[in-house]
């Protein structure tokens, strides 16, 4: 990046900071802050362990110093600017959860837009806020857009403090539904064999929370699915769609669904031996469904440093968007991370210098630069520098 | 002092009760034969060798008092795998008379002897607000944090949060399991702090008491030369052991550790112990958990396997049963089976 095209970004950066007020995370002096500065070199190196006195004010912070990317620890220290972990005296960390688009299964950053990218990293987020939410019960999360490839989510709910990585891990292990299968879900109850001896024993999933509550409400909606169609044809496609399953069975189940129903609705998954083999399959959808793809280090790092909402991404330009919570399903990144001070859509609002074609989808809209000189709205302009794809134009 | 302090004696309680007494800790053990450190020095030897504290002593006093002195002595032994066997059998003692202490009733009354409720129990532990109990049922439900804070050093599949039935942030557990995470938090508050920097005078004063902790662990033999599991080979007493806890009794701590180590010490792991028990994992999480527990307290760290009760020791406990000739002829229940094995022959 030349020279001219750091001190544009600088400054406008210091714009976006001089016309926006950045709060703070709870509790900032207890926090270790760190931050990149801009420099026209591709090797960049990270200010750390720097406390909220050395930051100040984190106003005039951020508008004299402006840097590329700012972080905080999402752990509370005794001594957060002390060199060494030992000694900044742990005291505690927000459980931090983060999603990022570059690793989510199923997407190849090759073959798919940055747009489509990140609303598949969104329906996985809705997945992640759904567990926090229902499972664990989680009621003081902030959802923040990273400004780059995905979402972070903070939690500060009482008791989540104190937790080491090990009970993070097993939160992950959670959330990811790692590990997991029918069969590890599985109750056993005894029951009384009619007209038999012995009890024998029967298999249940949850109906009131876990995974298992999970899988039964997937497989109920299944059969309530079934059994609301009208033509026998139809039942019998939707269930030899899965695997193992074929005419004989299909019909048999149909026959259950109903003739078993309150039991199946009661988390019986032992109706009959096909029934099995379908509520297997329907555990496999659901882990696949509803578990979300974080990115487990974050998680388990008691000490991970952690951007700042309400800063910008130096490597896009766009805002580290803190989402209010009834905001997110309808949150357009692309859209409402801008800042509003690179606003202007005006096509000719700056001129820079491309060095590397590229399309940039941003806004509403998509913008193919071509190599060599462009006039565009700043918000793309910014983008591209960020991006490292074009130069500011010479004066 | 109340007998109550001396039950529990890691009760912030007990602890305010020691200090109200102004009880000198180096006068105590300077009179190098008073009874609190004859029963501290008990307190670790039956930690190491039985897995359980030893049989309290009458006096209120010598009893609680003993409980200060023992984390003295754990401290100046100062090895690791000694101070965690020691928190875990004041643990598993502590959970048996809790066990014994605390009524049945899910409404949290207090025990038949008055002594200890386990709504006290919880709030001993700061865990009032994070467990609830179920209304009609013998089951709790425990905020999750507090869940995982408890249950992460546990083994088997059956503790893992993934496999609860989380919902609304609380993990719904058993009365058994809720003693399971309580032993837990018992374990934590007594190794809370160890080892002691302990001064000078009382290290010296105690020199004698450290020397006899030290001889029992020196004396804790290696693992005995047979290594093959023939169960129709065993002791009566292990059998009628392996015959209680298949019924589904839950055997008392030192019960348990007698046949955990007995199991250990032919070579059998866990899984093997399950199987002998007739349970798989996942049918008995409960059991599962407890055989895992029971063995990983007896193997210690570092190879050392602390072997079961002589049969002198198994009889004072009343599980020397079912008596055969065998039995008059040999002091310890592995030499009752190594003969049997080697008579037996290939």
């Amino acid at each position: 990046m030349e020279e001219r095209t750091v001190a544009y970004l600088r400054g406008a950066f210091k714009r976006h900071y001089e016309a926006t007020e950045v709060s703070p995370p709870p509790a900032p002096n207890e926090r270790e802050w760190g931050y990149i500065p801009w420099t026209a070199q591709a090797q960049t190196t990270m200010v750390r362990h720097r406390s909220w006195l050395d930051v100040g004010n984190l106003g005039r912070f951020l508008t004299e110093e402006r840097p590329q990317h700012v972080y905080f620890s999402a752990a509370q220290y005794r001594d957060p600017s002390a060199n060494s972990m030992g000694r900044k005296d742990w005291q505690g960390t927000d459980l931090v959860f983060d999603l990022d688009a570059d690793h989510l299964p199923g997407v190849d950053p090759e073959e798919t837009t940055y747009r489509e990218m990140l609303a598949t990293c969104k329906d996985a987020l809705l997945d992640l806020l759904s567990v926090l939410e229902d499972d664990f019960g989680f009621e003081d999360c902030t959802v923040v857009f990273s400004g780059g490839r995905g979402y972070h989510v903070h939690v500060r709910d009482d008791g989540v403090h104190e937790l080491g990585r090990g009970d993070r891990r097993e939160i992950v292990e959670y959330v990811l539904a790692e590990g997991l299968d029918l069969d590890a879900l599985l109750a056993r109850e005894l029951v009384d064999g009619i007209g038999l001896e012995n009890p024998t024993e029967k298999r249940t999933l949850s109906t009131t929370g876990g995974w298992g509550k999970r899988v039964h409400d997937r497989l109920l909606a299944l059969v309530d699915e079934v059994r609301a169609m009208d033509d026998d044809e139809d039942k019998r496609e939707r269930l030899q769609a899965y695997d193992g399953i074929g005419e004989g069975s299909a019909e048999k189940l149909v026959e259950v669904f109903d003739a078993n129903y309150d039991q199946i609705a009661a988390g019986n998954v032992e109706v009959h031996g096909r029934f099995l083999t379908l509520a297997r399959q329907v555990a496999a959808e659901t882990f696949d469904a509803e578990s979300a793809p974080i990115d487990e280090p974050v998680t388990t790092d008691i000490n991970r440093l952690i951007r700042l909402p309400g800063s910008l991404h130096g490597g896009t330009g766009l805002t580290v968007e803190r989402i209010p919570r009834e905001d997110v399903a309808a949150f357009e990144p692309l859209v409402d991370a801008i800042s509003p001070v690179f606003g202007d859509e005006s096509d000719d609002a700056l001129a820079i210098e491309v060095t590397e074609p590229v399309t940039i989808e941003l806004a509403d809209d998509t913008f193919t630069l071509e190599a060599g000189a462009e006039t565009v709205p700043e918000y793309v302009g910014v983008f591209a520098m960020a991006r490292g794809h074009a130069e500011i134009a010479k004066q | 002092m109340e007998s109550l302090h001396a039950r529990y004696p890691f009760f912030e309680s007990a602890r305010e009760a020691v200090d109200d007494a102004a009880v000198d800790l180096g006068e105590l053990v300077a009179r190098g034969d008073a009874p609190a450190v004859d029963r501290a020095v008990e307190r670790v030897t039956a930690a190491l060798t039985e897995g359980d504290v030893g049989a309290p002593r009458r006096r209120t006093r010598t009893e609680l008092l003993s409980y200060p002195v023992a984390r003295v002595l754990v401290s100046l032994v100062d090895e690791p795998a000694v101070t965690r066997t020691y928190a875990q059998a004041e643990a598993a003692t502590a959970v048996e008379r809790i066990r014994a202490d605390v009524t049945e009733n899910a409404d949290l009354s207090y025990g038949s002897g008055g002594e200890v409720s386990l709504s006290g129990l919880l709030s001993e532990f700061g865990l009032d607000d994070a467990v609830e109990p179920v209304a009609g049922e013998d089951a709790y439900r425990v905020t999750v944090t507090a869940y995982l804070r408890l249950s992460s050093n546990l083994d088997g599949d059956a503790w893992r949060l993934n496999r609860r039935e989380l919902a609304d942030g609380e993990v719904p557990v058993e009365r058994d399991e809720l003693l399971v995470l309580l032993r837990q938090a018992i374990e934590d508050r007594v190794a809370d702090g160890l080892p002691l920097s302990v001064p000078d005078a009382i290290a010296d004063a105690l020199t004698d008491a450290v020397g006899r902790v030290e001889e029992v662990l020196a004396d804790i033999d290696v693992a005995v030369d047979i290594d093959r599991v023939v169960p129709e080979l065993f002791p009566p007493c292990v059998h009628a052991l392996l015959e209680r806890a298949r019924d589904g009794e839950e055997l008392p701590a030192h019960s348990w550790f007698s046949l955990c180590s007995f199991c250990a010490a032919i070579g059998m792991d866990a899984d093997d112990v399950l199987e002998l028990l007739d349970v798989a994992e996942g049918e008995d999480p409960v059991l599962a958990q407890r055989v895992r527990y029971g063995l990983e307290r007896v193997a210690g760290e570092r190879g050392v396997e602390y072997p079961l009760p002589s049969c002198e020791t198994m009889d004072a406990y009343g599980d020397c049963v079912n008596k055969d000739d065998l039995c008059a002829d040999v002091q310890h229940p592995l030499s009752y089976y190594e003969t049997r094995v080697e008579s037996a022959g290939d």
